[in-house]
């Protein structure tokens, strides 16, 4: 099956912590699903560690290293099981996304026949949430006038680009598109939007108005 | 120091609260991190500060450290970009979740047969670095020390947005032939 992946530009911008929260998110939970993926970002973060140990550096005053060591006495070296917390959650959800449902995830209709959870990213300008589709269920016909990034968490779908499994991360930017779950288990996926989408089919034309209030 | 030195430092801080070390860590670290963090755009207090902070963490997390899957410099690269960013707060770049960010480096999904020691690839990325291009590694160096998207590294270098793609696409293409020995 043809994997999706992000650019290389995209992962490196990814790796190099320059990625606003929303799309952070997307390519992290993509990263923690898809070993090719996750293989490069190690690699670039090879990269990092030799920039760093080959940067020429710039010269502390003569007495950091005495301040450093007088604080050491009340910094006490944390205990492994104190620096790392496996956190709970659906099997479909790794990592980087369970920390954002802690809650637990509240699915609500919406319309068109599926099912979608807001997640809180913090106010950090992208929207992010989750959908569930069933199997032969698809999303209402739209366009974006942002980008909008896409990973699929469990099952999957196909729409005229082509078909997305568990992992696979797709950005649309223009242009009309129409995602159709494939039959199986619900497609669960993570959606991060740039802005709200458009809707542009007879009806949804309609609707518009409420999807720029959030109440789609 | 070599790579394996500084694990080495590491382990003995998480195992003995080693002071001398920690020492050796700061000597070496601690400048490279203030020159990083200045080369980013900040001053020398606020560099000093992050570096200060970045060598405090380094000891008090010294216990999650793990050699199989990172370089000690790539460790201390991901506390110190993080701190960075805690104290600059710059406002269009939302602080990263430290653990997410560290988290994919944590290759613990079962790669049997690809899981080279992190060591290895540490040391052979460093030999390939030689091999790019003084115009590759201008936009992988914005990329890490500005916290730098490709988009905005392109319009800093007041270059078009494909030619920074592919000066990227063409540096990581020679990491991946140097490490694997093919373009997969």
């Amino acid at each position: 099956m043809t994997r999706h992946r992000p650019s290389d530009e995209l992962l490196l911008d990814y790796a190099a912590g320059a990625l606003p929260a929303g799309p952070a998110l997307a390519v992290g939970v993509h990263v923690a699903l898809e070993p090719a993926s996750r293989r490069l970002v190690d690699r670039l973060g090879a990269l990092a560690g030799v920039l760093l140990e080959s940067d020429t550096g710039s010269d502390l005053p003569a007495d950091a290293l005495d301040r450093a060591l007088s604080r050491l006495d009340r910094e006490p070296v944390e205990t492994r099981s104190g620096a790392q917390g496996e956190v709970d959650g659906p099997t479909w959800a790794p990592a980087p996304l369970r920390r954002h449902i802690t809650q637990g995830v509240r699915w609500r209709r919406a319309f068109g026949g599926f099912e979608r959870a807001e997640l809180d990213l913090g106010g950090a300008g992208h929207r992010a949430a989750l959908l569930k589709l069933a199997p032969g269920r698809g999303l209402p016909m739209h366009t974006h006038r942002g980008e909008e990034m896409t990973v699929v968490l469990q099952g999957g779908f196909t729409d005229a680009s082509g078909s997305y499994g568990v992992g696979d991360f797709c950005v649309a930017g223009d242009g009309e598109h129409r995602p159709i779950a494939d039959p199986g288990e619900p497609c669960i996926a993570l959606i991060v939007l740039e802005r709200p989408i458009v809707l542009t089919g007879p009806v949804g034309r309609l609707l518009n108005p409420l999807v720029g209030r959030d109440l789609i | 120091m070599d790579a394996a030195a500084a694990a080495d430092c590491l382990e003995a801080i998480a195992r003995h609260q080693d002071r001398a070390a920690f020492q050796r860590l700061f000597a070496y670290f601690a400048p490279r991190v203030k020159g990083f963090v200045m080369r980013g755009g900040a001053d020398a207090d606020t560099a000093q500060e992050v570096a200060q902070e970045t060598l405090i963490l380094v000891w008090r997390k010294a216990a999650s450290f793990d050699r199989s899957r990172a370089s000690a410099a790539t460790w201390i690269f991901t506390i110190a970009r993080n701190k960075r960013i805690d104290l600059l707060r710059r406002g269009n770049k939302p602080a990263i979740d430290p653990e997410d960010w560290l988290a994919a480096y944590a290759s613990d999904s079962g790669e049997i047969g690809k899981s080279i020691d992190a060591e290895q690839t540490y040391n052979r990325v460093k030999e390939l670095l030689g091999d790019l291009s003084a115009d590759q590694m201008t936009v992988i160096r914005k990329a890490f020390f500005e916290d730098k998207t490709h988009s905005e590294v392109a319009a800093d270098l007041g270059l078009p947005l494909g030619t920074v793609k592919s000066r990227i696409r063409l540096a990581l293409q020679r990491l991946r032939v140097g490490l694997d020995g093919d373009a997969t």
